[in-house]
């Protein structure tokens, strides 16, 4: 007991450590002049940013509170005006996501998302192999509709009693291993493919409005379900190679996805209300999301609303299901982001970097997508896109070559690509709880899966979004 | 009295070793022992995926994702772990016991030894885990960790100037006489730390190199009264072991409470059974 009581001594002034070394940081660029090129509230948006990665990555304290201290310091150091901070807070995209969370809380409360993910799954119980594709598409189809994290928790239970029903031991099964990472990297690259995925492609739309471009919901898909369909493929058949699968027949799986649907009986009133809605909402943001028309935020809203009238969720379901938590991070990663590129932050680092990278243009996008990676793996995913997104900006502004729009969608899709990890991302934590893979495993599987994805972003960069589509 | 009559083999929820309950068959079978099962629901790894999820996913969330996890974890204790040993254990009429509880490995272990005695803990090693194995450096009891490599049958004790070497020879000595393994013993002077221990386990001031070899040497006449040969080795504690283990094919390496101070410093390395259990690829038994 009292090795415990130091462990957890030890965890506090570890905690205390890393607060007093962010707040420090932030203090030598609150006293020190400015260098160069760059106004003094912009030094100070640099020092606001170097702290908040600090906290982001230590995480002393939630990341939310992380993002709440982003809005707070910029008019305590003086960086920028109250007003100006909370105005930037009320972009759409916020409300966006609080629709999404509604929707979500809802499609979770009626278990609709269950029956999806198992009527899929028993669409590839034909062999082992088919079978860990399914849980692979199953995850990424579920992330287009709600978000990553969500999918990860609602698919761990199922595939984890199938590979029980299989007596697929954890650790040693090589099919428990590839299924469970089917899960998370499928829910990683699934959370790409829409605006509703993750919160940090709301981030991008919302940083981008700000900037005055505005992304409907079917140029997000347009620009990003290139990388998803290639990626998925690429992605199963490095996890059968990593992990030679050993499971010959999958009939328990077969029979355990009937029992479980078995238990679940016909559709319910409630599913099919949740359906239509979500059908209805997802036309919507297909048909009317673009600025001239409705916007991401109204149609999400709307969709809340449509589900309070027919009485499928209740006020203390959003209560229970709506992490708020999230928009005050996404709200402090915006302001951030508006900080950085309103006091020239950006741009002023931007320029460095092209100092050192010079003047090719596929060397730029290889360290966007670089650094992207290399950050949303050791800390949250919206701070990794909110940390790199003003970056990317002034690179925009800094190169002729690479507009606002293909810079913000390397580093909105780059920052999906958290696979190494477990505290990369909350897919990974969730399917790593299930005992069935180790770290060792994740840092195997998701070092291949990196670089593949890497040079998938990079090749869909250059070739269709600058090529093609000429943004 | 057996020399292992109680043995406990905890399974964590991180991972299932199944060849530690190969290894706990085998030793049941020798010696005549009971076998008790803990299953260990680790609240470590629940928490970290409640920390990472925090801002994600509400409190209500989290909860009904922990809940699930666990009847999953339960029901892999049941379906796989219990279902094993049942095979293992029953079939061979060796008696053992079952119990399912939750929190943190070496937490939980030196909890079950507080309620009752153990004369082994027997269990697995995995690198690419959140699990501390805190137990390694605070049991009372000897901890066998079988490793998933199969060395041969033979048994590599580990002597040095940095432990008491009563408890190495004697439990070397004993395992080759009742499982029938070939007994291979070293005695490694280790620079690193030119001290001496005593067999109360007490540190000597600073020795030069030749006093250090002295010790080794009488060590090693009086082993020798007892018709084992000893080979001594000058370098790293760490480093010579599994060398040694290597070179003979060691199927268990027995290890004692060394107590290594390095860095200038002079802080303890804690360390120095973990890493041994880290990087040797046979099955080790620490004793104290």
């Amino acid at each position: 007991m009292e090795k415990k009581k130091d462990e957890e001594n030890s965890f506090s002034r570890w905690n205390a450590l890393s607060i007093l070394v962010a707040f420090s940081v932030l203090a030598v660029f609150l006293v020190s002049p400015s260098p160069s090129g760059i106004s003094h509230e912009g030094w100070l948006m640099i020092g606001i940013l170097l702290m908040a990665i600090i906290l982001w990555i230590t995480t002393p304290i939630p990341i939310a509170v992380t993002g709440f201290l982003i809005m707070v310091m910029q008019p305590v150091v003086g960086a920028a005006k109250a007003e100006e901070v909370f105005h930037s807070f009320g972009n759409q995209a916020v409300f966006f996501l609080i629709g999404v969370f509604i929707i979500a809380g809802a499609v979770e409360k009626h278990g609709l998302h269950r029956r999806i993910a198992l009527k899929f799954l028993g669409r590839f119980e034909k062999s082992p192999r088919a079978f860990t594709f399914g849980i692979m598409l199953a995850s990424a189809f579920l992330s287009f509709i709600m978000p990553a994290h969500g999918v990860a928790a609602l698919l761990l239970p199922i595939v984890v009693s199938i590979l029980i029903a299989m007596k697929a031991i954890p650790r040693q099964s090589n099919f428990g291993k590839v299924s469970m990472l089917a899960i998370a990297y499928g829910c990683s690259i699934g959370s790409l493919g829409t605006p509703i995925g993750g919160a940090r492609n709301a981030l991008a739309i919302g940083i981008l409005a700000n900037e005055g471009i505005r992304i409907s919901f079917l140029e997000w898909m347009k620009y990003s379900m290139p990388v998803v369909v290639m990626a998925i493929p690429a992605v199963w058949l490095i996890l059968q190679v990593a992990f030679p699968i050993e499971v010959r027949d999958v009939s328990d799986a077969r029979r355990e996805i009937e029992k479980q649907v078995g238990e679940m009986g016909s559709m319910k009133r409630d599913e099919w209300v949740v359906s239509a809605v979500l059908a209805i909402t997802a036309i919507l943001w297909i048909f009317f999301s673009s600025p001239e028309y409705l916007g991401l935020g109204v149609v999400a809203l709307l969709g809340s609303a449509l589900l309070f009238f027919t009485g499928s969720i209740s006020w203390e379901d959003v209560e229970k299901r709506v992490p708020w938590g999230i928009i005050l991070l996404y709200g402090g990663a915006i302001t951030l982001g508006v900080g950085m590129n309103s006091t020239g932050a950006g741009s002023w680092i931007a320029g460095a970097m092209l100092n050192a990278a010079g003047n090719n243009i596929y060397l730029v996008i290889l360290s966007l997508i670089l650094f992207t990676v290399l950050l949303t793996n050791v800390m949250s995913n919206v701070g990794a896109v909110a940390t790199l997104l003003p970056i990317a900006l002034g690179v925009a502004s800094e190169f002729s070559g690479i507009s606002p729009l293909l810079a913000a969608m390397i580093v909105a899709l780059s920052g999906g690509f958290a696979f190494l990890l477990v505290i990369s991302t909350p897919a990974n934590a969730i399917t790593y709880s299930s005992g069935y893979f180790s770290t060792r495993d994740l840092l195997k599987a998701g070092g291949v899966v990196n670089v593949v994805c890497m040079a998938i972003i990079f090749a869909v960069a250059v070739i269709y979004w600058r090529g093609a589509l000429g943004i | 009295m057996k020399m292992f009559e109680n043995i406990l083999l905890p399974i964590s929820s991180e991972f299932y070793p199944r060849n530690a309950m190969e290894r706990s068959v085998f030793l049941a079978e020798k010696f005549g022992s009971r076998i008790k099962i803990i299953y260990i629901i680790e609240e470590k790894t629940l928490e970290k995926a409640d920390k990472i999820t925090d801002v994600y996913r509400t409190h209500y969330e989290k909860e009904e994702t922990e809940v699930e996890i666990e009847h999953e974890y339960l029901s892999a204790a049941d379906r796989i772990i219990f279902d094993d040993a049942k095979e293992f254990f029953e079939k061979r009429g060796i008696d053992f016991q079952r119990k399912v509880v939750k929190g943190q490995f070496s937490d939980a272990i030196r909890e079950e030894m507080e309620r009752e005695h153990y004369d082994l803990v027997l269990m697995g090693f995995e690198k690419g885990c959140l699990l501390h194995y805190r137990i390694i450096d605070n049991s009372y009891a000897p901890i066998w960790i079988e490793s998933a490599e199969k060395g041969r049958e033979i048994i590599l004790a580990v002597c040095s100037n940095l432990a008491p070497n009563l408890k190495v020879p004697e439990m070397g000595e004993k395992l080759s006489k009742s499982l029938g393994w070939e007994l291979h013993m070293i005695y490694i002077v280790d620079m690193q730390d030119n001290v001496a221990v005593d067999g109360q386990g007490q540190r000597s001031g600073r020795k030069s190199e030749s006093e250090l070899i002295d010790a080794g040497k009488e060590f090693i006449r009086e082993m020798g009264k007892k018709g084992i040969d000893v080979k001594m080795v000058k370098g790293s504690i760490e480093k010579e072991t599994i060398r040694a283990a290597r070179e003979v094919g060691a199927g268990l390496v027995i290890v004692g409470r060394e107590q290594k101070r390095t860095g200038i410093m002079g802080i303890y390395a804690k360390t120095v059974r973990k890493r041994l259990v880290e990087k040797c690829n046979y099955s080790i038994l620490l004793t104290n």
